[in-house]
């Protein structure tokens, strides 16, 4: 186990080596530059590329951008916030992005192991057909559509949520209000995606074997489902919450821009039209971080929640 | 227990025909035609009535996106500024009152007198700010801003041009790039799946971790980077979107032939000499044909959402060329003032989603009814 995890994040270190390193070539060979704005005099504009090494070769870059790098520094902001280190720009909008993601996470595990649990007890009747086509519509239709809908009838049109985020730094009454919509939003497809999970799952159990023989013991159906159906059909489930994360992460860079909340979704479309490089590759290395962590706790996830499934590569 | 001493009953003759000559051991002949796979599968497919709804949807929405633009006479880049922002109008649907061309707007009540005489529709609501009468009106945008010949079915955008004309015009570019996405991702999926689920072992080792490294890479972080080197076209978009995409398909593609090439009649084809590539194209990948058209109609959806996502993040079509996305994102920014911008493209990414879905879970119920109810 211990050697598996070890294997794993060597791996993940060079995985993310990689990638930071194939962000900085684009990054660095995209056309455009911060410094390419006219009224700029000709020597503040070799100074400044003097500074920042912008005038050598890209592979001399790389070396510094590497040796920077390794040792935990991001370089500075040079066309949003000029001077100021990537380092902080990042540290005051994760935890606003985190925030977000982890209320609607929050939101979605209850809500969906309900529904599911339900519908899969009345499957085939009249609120399992509703409960499925509401599914299906809320898989269909992208999350950043409902975010619009929501935005111009709830918010503006009835007025019963501010349009944008309130920009209150505390979690307030009033900061959570504004911040019900987005997480709304985000977390709408994943409940029915889960939902529909957890249905096909129970239904499955519901009919195995094992719960005859809970029944041929004595157990009432209710007791059953409880003791035996649910706990065998949340077995995976625990899988799926972790890439579910990822997935409405990716999803609030949308979000974020339609409800005006300042988190790293904003901050990477701002740094990539500002031809802000280590903004960008700062901002693409975390959710390569978080992308590459989730799925190791996955895979780290299976062996812990079900030891039937065996660790490693050794099948 | 005794044992039997007495010898085996004396046959006459020892080997005979069971059955006379002339008596005809044959099966009844099936009084019906046969079915094929395909035609099987259709008989389900037609049971799923929300799955023709889908099909016909789709099938009228692919229409639309080749003779929408053609049906009035404005083009998908012709601007006019003096008119733009006009609301929807239809002719037929105006007299009802619906989408004809109306707008309600905030005004000086002395202004109507002067301004908005012959536009006027009704007065929704009177009131004072700071002791100017103002008045909510309704008022038809095309009498006030004289162009009252003139039709444009969704409205026009910031730049005064005809939504109807665009939006269609989207959907066949966001179509094609789905269609691109697909094709592209099927056909890496299968090779690349057939070749490790065929040849196995050191090959499959290899292969399968590049796919493990290559799927541990956020899908945003490389399409993202994808399109800032390549620039934002169909092409390159629709590329971005396969960087990643055909890892579910080679990996399904992969299990199929784990699961058939030990069959029997696999080893039957090899003895007679057939080549590699004749087992795998002709005797192992028809199998995988009802999942892979399954696959292909779930994809054309995801390819949608994922070229809309893009065009939010403003790395869509360049700029006169429209697609759903960036249809979206251009009403996003003013939804408010503009609701109807946002609304005719939401409805139409919404519909077009959903049918795909429909379909898609329609064709995996008929090719193969035991997944019904999996995801």
């Amino acid at each position: 186990m211990i050697r598996y995890t070890v294997q794993r994040l060597i791996l993940i270190a060079l995985t993310l080596f990689l990638i930071v390193s194939i962000a900085f070539i684009t990054v660095r060979m995209m056309p455009g530059s911060f410094l390419k704005s006219r009224n700029l005099p000709e020597d503040v504009r070799l100074i400044i590329e003097n500074k920042y090494h912008l005038h050598e070769p890209l592979i001399v870059q790389y070396k510094y951008f590497v040796s920077d790098f390794l040792r935990g520094n991001f370089g500075v902001s040079l066309g949003l916030q000029p001077k100021v280190p990537v380092f902080d720009i990042l540290k005051q909008k994760i935890p606003i992005t985190l925030q977000l993601n982890l209320f609607a996470l929050i939101l979605i595990i209850p809500l969906a192991t309900i529904f599911g649990i339900t519908t899969a007890l009345k499957k085939n009747q009249l609120y399992d057909h509703i409960a499925n086509v509401l599914v299906i519509i809320a898989i269909s239709v992208p999350s950043f559509v409902f975010a619009s809908l929501m935005q111009f009838n709830l918010a503006y049109r009835a007025g019963w949520f501010p349009i944008l985020l309130s920009t209150e730094k505390a979690l307030t009454w009033s900061k959570f209000h504004s911040m019900i919509l987005p997480i709304i939003a985000l977390s709408v497809g994943a409940i029915a995606g889960l939902t529909r999970y957890v249905r096909a799952e129970l239904a499955e159990n519901l009919n195995s074997e094992f719960m005859l023989l809970a029944k041929a013991k004595g157990l009432k159906q209710i007791q059953a489902v409880f003791r035996h159906a649910i706990r065998n059909s949340f077995i995976p489930l625990a899988n799926m919450i972790i890439p579910l994360f990822m997935g409405i992460l990716g999803g609030s860079l949308i979000i974020e821009q339609i409800f005006g909340i300042p988190g790293t979704g904003p901050l990477m479309i701002s740094a990539i039209n500002a031809n802000d490089d280590p903004v960008t590759i700062a901002v693409l290395f975390f959710y390569s971080i978080i992308g590459l962590t989730s799925i190791l706790l996955i895979d780290l996830s299976y062996g812990v929640i079900d030891p039937r499934i065996r660790m490693g590569g050794k099948r | 227990m005794s044992i039997k001493t007495s010898s085996p009953p004396k046959i006459r003759k020892p080997f005979e025909f069971a059955h006379d000559r002339s008596q005809q051991l044959k099966d009844d002949k099936f009084e019906t035609e046969p079915i094929g796979f395909f035609e099987d599968a259709m008989l389900r497919f037609v049971k799923n009535k929300a799955s023709i709804v889908a099909f016909w949807l789709i099938a009228f929405i692919v229409l639309m996106s080749f003779i929408g633009p053609y049906m009035n006479e404005y083009g998908y880049k012709d601007q006019n500024v003096t008119i733009n922002y006009m609301p929807s109008r239809v002719p037929g649907l105006e007299r009802l009152g619906i989408l004809d061309g109306s707008k309600v707007r905030r005004v000086r009540y002395s202004s109507i007198a002067e301004k908005y005489q012959e536009s006027l529709i009704e007065i929704v609501r009177e009131y004072e700010i700071s002791g100017v009468r103002m008045a909510d009106i309704r008022f038809n945008d095309y009498i006030y801003r004289g162009i009252a010949d003139k039709y444009y079915f969704f409205g026009t955008d910031a730049l005064g041009r005809d939504l109807w004309t665009r939006l269609w015009r989207g959907v066949r570019i966001s179509l094609l790039i789905a269609l691109i996405a697909m094709s592209v991702n099927i056909f890496i999926g299968v090779v690349y799946g057939a070749i490790c689920g065929y040849y196995g072992g050191t090959v499959d080792i290899v292969m399968q971790r590049f796919i493990e490294i290559l799927g541990g890479v956020p899908t945003i972080v490389v399409m993202i980077l994808f399109i800032l080197y390549y620039g934002s076209g169909i092409l390159p978009i629709a590329l971005a979107l396969c960087l990643k995409g055909w890892i579910g398909m080679s990996r399904m593609i992969r299990a199929q032939f784990y699961k058939y090439k030990r069959m029997e009649y696999v080893l039957a084809s090899r003895t007679l000499g057939a080549k590699d590539l004749t087992l795998i194209f002709r005797h192992i990948l028809p199998n995988a044909i009802g999942v892979l058209i399954t696959m292909a109609a779930l994809a054309i959806p995801r390819a949608i959402f994922q070229e809309s996502f893009l065009a939010y993040l403003g790395l869509g079509i360049q700029a006169p060329e429209p697609s759903i996305g960036i249809l979206l994102a251009e009403g996003q920014k003013v939804l408010i003032d503009h609701p109807h911008l946002t609304l005719f493209p939401a409805i139409l990414i919404s519909t077009l989603m959903i049918s795909f879905n429909l379909l898609g879970n329609g064709l995996r119920d008929a090719f193969d009814p035991t997944l019904r109810g999996i995801e």
